[in-house]
């Protein structure tokens, strides 16, 4: 089998986690104590306009129709309608999804560009005083707030030195007017970067934190394997087993972490989002709460799940993809 | 007779542990011809694999050479400015300021000697090769390195040296991952990937040990044939005398970091002159010998921190008596008959002269009856 239908058959495994996600998330909404109706029209409303929401956001049907219904909307890709907002909710994550994501592809980037050199590295000069910095430090980031680090970046680096803005993201794709002379696309991208940075560190040190230490001692037992006594046997640079000798095997464990990371980087998100009011998918979640706003709720758990699982099977194939002892599953 | 290829001269490795320091190499002399096939024989922990290391100077972290010289086609491979033979300055073997100045350099070593001139191959064939590269990739990398061909020439080497060690498709089996290979496949790759690379000599760390007895035999066979075809020399080394007898030409026995018996493979089986030797022969494996897995290094730790006073092998020598508590022979030769055969037992009177006769015998572990394989390599049956 080859990768390609690797992937499909992971993809295709995926679809009944995605239909748990969605039943549990349903439930759930539907279990928070409270009522959205009152909520939306204030203390004293009369028997008539809450029936009239009732019946617009179709709950007075019973629990299993709703399920049914809210369903067959999926598929249509109809996540329902904010009961806050009055659009339709994939018209809000629309809006709110990009940055989000942004943030957290950016943030996982910052982690394996800083942590797969440094645990190299680390590794490589064991026990030298490096190894006892890089440590110090993925010490220090794994064992920090994500949202501490960024209120201290925001008093020292905005507020002190005054070399970053404090707030928003700039999407690299939709300046916004106001932005001052953003006229070409270099500048945009600038802009973005320039805005992008605080939170990606932020978010992204406890990644990088996580992956160095993984990283080190995945090279560290590599460098011992019997292999690499025979790289070295035969002649072969340490920078060439560093390089590619003990490196590729040293990434297995590396990409499981990294699987693992998305649901850490999608909680961080949403404190990142806050202390920098970036308008994420995070503060959207955290409003709707709330606001008890019940189909937003689902939506943008739903939308999560999905990243989520999506992430997972991106692992999958990657781990796939760098193992060639992983079978695809013929033998299952 | 030919000019020896490698002479070792009173080579010495330590390993410092927290523990103490380990002798696991402790003066150790023996010549390698060309085209011979040299025994290094002993229980796991003796010390051979330490020696072959030693060699190529892999030694690695905390292990060092400390003495001794070695010396491979006239160049000088370990070696040690007068007076420094004990170097304790806290330099690695890659330091190339602690060899004496004949001494190849590290990098001299990596370029010119490993793999070109001497190859290895490794006791376990499961983790000898790199699980997420290919076979072929593998040795097509190795003989790229080390005869300086292009990638092309060095793919259509690999193959035929795959099908010349007995790989059936080779030019399917290339591409193909280490897993997708059995034990005997792999160290036949392994063989392969050392004598591809044309080296004068192949150090062999027990290469047969982890597989069973018919591949064991086969890939016996497959050696004694391509040491014929090329000529290569080879240091083997085992803690099997059956492999022993089939495969060397001559034989040194190691006990405890130490050379003991050293002779002509039909000397050593015929005219045995040291108890350890005579031991390791009773203990020549059966056919449903289970596969010894023991680590060499790990084995070696406890016991020779502190090797007994006198001869080593005195605690477990059928033949110990009190003298042997206070004097450890040297490996002398046995005759003037210009038999290459030496060994050290104060047993033999007439070379040692140390009073063996007139002393009494001493109870020690080998009044209970003597089972080398079961007392240090743990291979319960
Ligand atoms: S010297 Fe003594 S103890 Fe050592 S091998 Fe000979 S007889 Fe045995």
């Amino acid at each position: 089998m080859n990768i390609y239908r690797y992937a499909l058959r992971r993809l295709l495994q995926a679809v009944p986690v995605v239909l748990g996600i969605v039943t549990i998330t349903f439930l759930l909404s539907n279990a928070i104590p409270g009522d959205p109706v009152q909520i939306m029209l204030g203390p004293s409303p009369s028997q008539a306009e809450v029936e009239a929401i009732r019946a617009r956001y179709g709950l007075d049907q019973p629990l299993y129709v709703r399920y049914v219904n809210y369903l067959a909307g999926l598929l249509q890709g109809d996540l329902g309608r904010s009961i806050y907002y009055g659009v339709p909710v994939l018209q809000k994550i629309q809006e709110r999804l990009p940055a989000t994501l942004l943030l957290i592809v950016s943030s996982f980037g910052f982690a394996i560009a800083t942590a797969v050199p440094l645990g190299v590295v680390s590794a490589k000069r064991r026990n030298d005083p490096t190894d006892h910095v890089a440590r110090v430090v993925s010490l220090v980031g794994v064992s920090t707030p994500s949202f501490w680090i960024g209120l201290m970046m925001i008093l020292v680096f905005v507020y002190h030195l005054g070399w970053f803005p404090a707030t928003n993201l700039v999407m690299p794709w939709a300046p916004p007017s106001a932005l001052p002379a953003a006229e070409t696309r270099v500048d945009v991208l600038l802009a973005s970067a320039h805005h992008l940075f605080l939170p990606t560190v932020s978010l992204g040190t406890l990644q990088m934190a996580a992956i160095t230490r993984i990283e080190r001692s995945a090279m560290l037992e590599t460098l011992s394997e019997e292999y690499v006594r025979l790289a070295r046997a035969y002649g072969v640079s340490e920078r060439t087993i560093l390089r590619k000798h003990a490196f590729r095997n040293a990434q297995l464990p590396v990409i499981t972490i990294l699987g693992l990371q998305i649901t850490t980087a999608i909680g961080g998100a949403v404190l990142t989002e806050t202390v920098f009011q970036i308008n994420g998918m995070g503060t959207l979640i955290v409003d709707s709460i709330a606001r008890l706003d019940y189909p937003t709720i689902m939506g943008t758990t739903v939308v999560y799940g999905l990243v989520f699982v999506l992430g997972v099977v991106v692992t999958d194939i990657s781990y796939a993809y760098v193992d060639p002892r992983v079978t695809y599953g013929e033998a299952e | 007779m030919t000019a020896p290829l490698l002479e070792v001269e009173n080579l010495r490795t330590r390993f410092h542990t927290p523990d103490g320091v380990v002798r696991a190499v402790d003066g150790i002399s023996f010549t390698v011809r060309e085209g011979e096939i040299v025994g290094l024989v002993g229980e796991s922990g003796a010390g051979k694999s330490v020696a072959g290391a030693s060699l190529l100077r892999l030694v690695e972290d905390p292990g060092r050479i400390v003495g001794g010289e070695v010396t491979f086609k006239g160049e000088t491979l370990v070696g040690f400015p007068d007076g420094r033979a004990e170097a304790g300055d806290g330099s690695g073997d890659d330091a190339d300021d602690r060899w004496r100045d004949d001494v190849l350099s590290a990098e001299a070593i990596r370029r010119r000697i490993r793999g070109r001139e001497i190859a290895i191959i490794f006791q376990d064939p499961m983790e000898s090769l790199n699980p997420v590269f290919t076979v072929g990739g593998q040795l097509r990398e190795f003989i790229e390195l080390n005869r300086g061909l292009t990638q092309g020439r060095a793919r259509e080497l690999a193959v035929d040296m795959l099908r010349e060690v007995g790989i059936p498709e080779a030019e399917d089996r290339y591409d193909d991952y280490p897993h997708e290979f059995s034990g005997g496949m792999r160290q036949r790759v392994l063989i392969a990937m050392a004598l591809a690379c044309e080296p004068s000599l192949v150090i062999a760390d027990e290469p047969t040990t982890a597989l069973d007895v018919t591949v064991e035999g086969q890939i016996l066979e497959l050696v004694a044939d391509l040491q014929a075809k090329y000529d290569t020399s080879f240091l083997w080394i085992t803690h099997d005398m059956g492999v022993v007898a089939e495969i060397c030409d001559r034989v040194n026995v190691m006990y405890l970091g130490e050379i003991v018996e050293q002779a002509d493979v039909d000397d050593l089986f015929y005219d045995t002159s040291h108890p350890y030797t005579e031991a390791l022969l009773d203990s020549i494996p059966r056919p449903d010998r289970p596969v010894d897995e023991l680590d060499p290094i790990a084995g070696i730790m406890p016991e020779a921190i502190e090797p007994p006073d006198g001869c080593r092998f005195h605690t477990r020598c059928p033949d110990a008596r009190a003298v042997c508590t206070e004097i450890n022979p040297d490996c002398r030769p046995l005759d003037d008959a210009g038999r290459p055969h030496r060994a050290a037992c104060l047993k033999h009177e007439s070379v040692f002269g140390a009073g063996y006769r007139e002393s009494d015998p001493i109870e020690n572990e080998a009044a209970g009856g003597f089972d080398v394989g079961r007392t240090e390599e743990g291979t319960d049956d």
